[in-house]
């Protein structure tokens, strides 16, 4: 059976059904960890209680003591799967194209792409995480990580690249989160696909510096 | 007997005490007048509630360390040689009081969105040292944003560090957070000679 993705929302039929108890689950989770990405999005992760996630996902208080410890699991796996699908969208891009500042544009706009769809995902990772415990900020550290590839590459292209500071890459990556930081506080979500010149001059611009950064921003943004 | 704006200073000292010390979210009333050594009733005289002191406790932590920085900074010195003293001074304030660096870098991410807002504010009030940077561009014109990317770049390696419960150890990070802080307008090559002068000096 396919995962169901964001809007999906197929449930077992009603009453008695002969359905697998593995596939039933499967949904419940589902839809527990899609409503803990909106009831987060609504009010924050201190405010959420248990109730909430039973409500919007239509499950029984029993069956989430089923699935879940507590509130802090149910979000932590809605967090876990959340950051899988951007980390494959955004590196599946960036290894579509060949070079790295083409790359970066490409790896760049999937995320902002990704945000854009999922502004829930993109306050609780940016703006909220701060909010929702040591246990996520582990999580959001690992992401990171993971993303850190787009970004080091810059050491290998440019020249005299292995002569820059071993953090290049997280300075690189503090300038993108700050810009989109800025745009989900002042709540333009939307826009987020508006900032690709900017977030690909932020990640550049530490390896070429500003005026081959800005060269190769119009060069893949035209 | 002590006066009103004495206590209320007290309160805020405390509350940049314990949040440091503790986080926002373990921080309670009960545990500010603790360390205010101040009534329930003195603390409700002053604040509404925990949130708002510590909104006024962060504008605080805020105007000291712009002060700090305008005291150290000369106008008539090189943008380069300012910029470089004004984020030493913040280092060292930092370095040295990790209570405030917490408060002021990480508790206010958790506190709420208007502590954010605030934070956002600092943050900006910051780039706007950075603007004559942007003499360096040259012919070439620069990302309208480049001072955010630059505070944004500075301020995320400062908040690991805190977060690590590093603080004590900024001062050995201050050559790449120069470094981090100019490349956008001067490139790698100049970044990397101001560096090594940060790490000599």
């Amino acid at each position: 059976m396919e995962r169901a993705g964001v809007g999906d929302r197929w449930r077992p039929p009603r009453g008695r059904h002969r359905l697998p108890p593995e596939v039933v689950a499967r949904s419940q989770r589902e839809r527990l960890l899609e409503a803990a990405v909106r009831v987060v999005a609504a009010k924050g992760y201190g405010a959420m209680t248990v109730g909430d996630l039973t409500k919007e996902a239509g499950v029984s208080r029993t069956t989430f003591y089923e699935l879940y410890e507590d509130k802090e699991a149910c979000f932590l796996a809605a967090y876990d799967n959340a950051v899988e699908v951007l980390v494959r969208r955004v590196m599946s891009a960036y290894e579509s194209k060949q070079g790295w500042p083409d790359q970066a544009a490409e790896g760049l706009a999937a995320l902002l792409a990704v945000l854009a769809e999922e502004p829930a995902l993109a306050r609780l990772s940016l703006v909220d995480i701060g909010n929702a415990g040591p246990a996520a900020q582990r999580r959001y550290r690992a992401a990171i990580q993971r993303l850190t590839p787009l970004f080091e590459e810059g050491r290998d292209f440019a020249p005299g690249g292995r002569g820059l500071p071993a953090n290049t890459s997280r300075m690189a990556i503090g300038g993108v989160t700050g810009l989109i930081s800025d745009e989900l506080v002042a709540g333009r979500a939307k826009q987020l696909p508006g900032l690709l010149s900017d977030v690909l001059f932020a990640t550049l611009v530490p390896y070429i510096g500003p005026d081959a950064a800005a060269r190769e921003v119009e060069r893949l943004t035209r | 007997m002590v006066g009103s704006e004495t206590r209320r200073r007290q309160i805020l000292e405390a509350m940049v005490r314990v949040v440091g010390r503790e986080g926002y979210r373990a921080t309670s009333v009960a545990d500010v007048i603790e360390e205010a050594n101040v009534s329930r009733t003195t603390f409700y005289k002053h604040f509404e509630d925990k949130y708002e002191c510590f909104l006024a406790a962060y504008d605080l932590v805020v105007e000291r360390v712009f002060s700090e920085v305008i005291a150290k900074c000369d106008p008539e010195q090189p943008w380069l040689d300012r910029m470089r003293i004004g984020l030493a001074t913040v280092v060292e304030l930092f370095a040295l009081d990790p209570e405030l660096a917490r408060t002021a870098i990480v508790e206010v991410a958790a506190a709420g969105s208007d502590a954010r807002q605030r934070h956002w504010d600092a943050i900006t009030r910051f780039t706007g040292y950075l603007a004559e940077g942007e003499q360096f561009g040259g012919d070439r014109e620069l990302p309208g944003n480049i001072g955010l990317m630059a505070a944004g770049a500075v301020s995320g390696l400062i908040f690991d560090e805190l977060l690590a419960g590093r603080a004590e150890r900024l001062p050995e990070l201050l050559p790449d957070l120069l470094f981090a802080m100019l490349v956008p307008y001067i490139g790698p090559g100049a970044a990397t000679a101001e560096m090594r002068r940060a790490a000599a000096g």
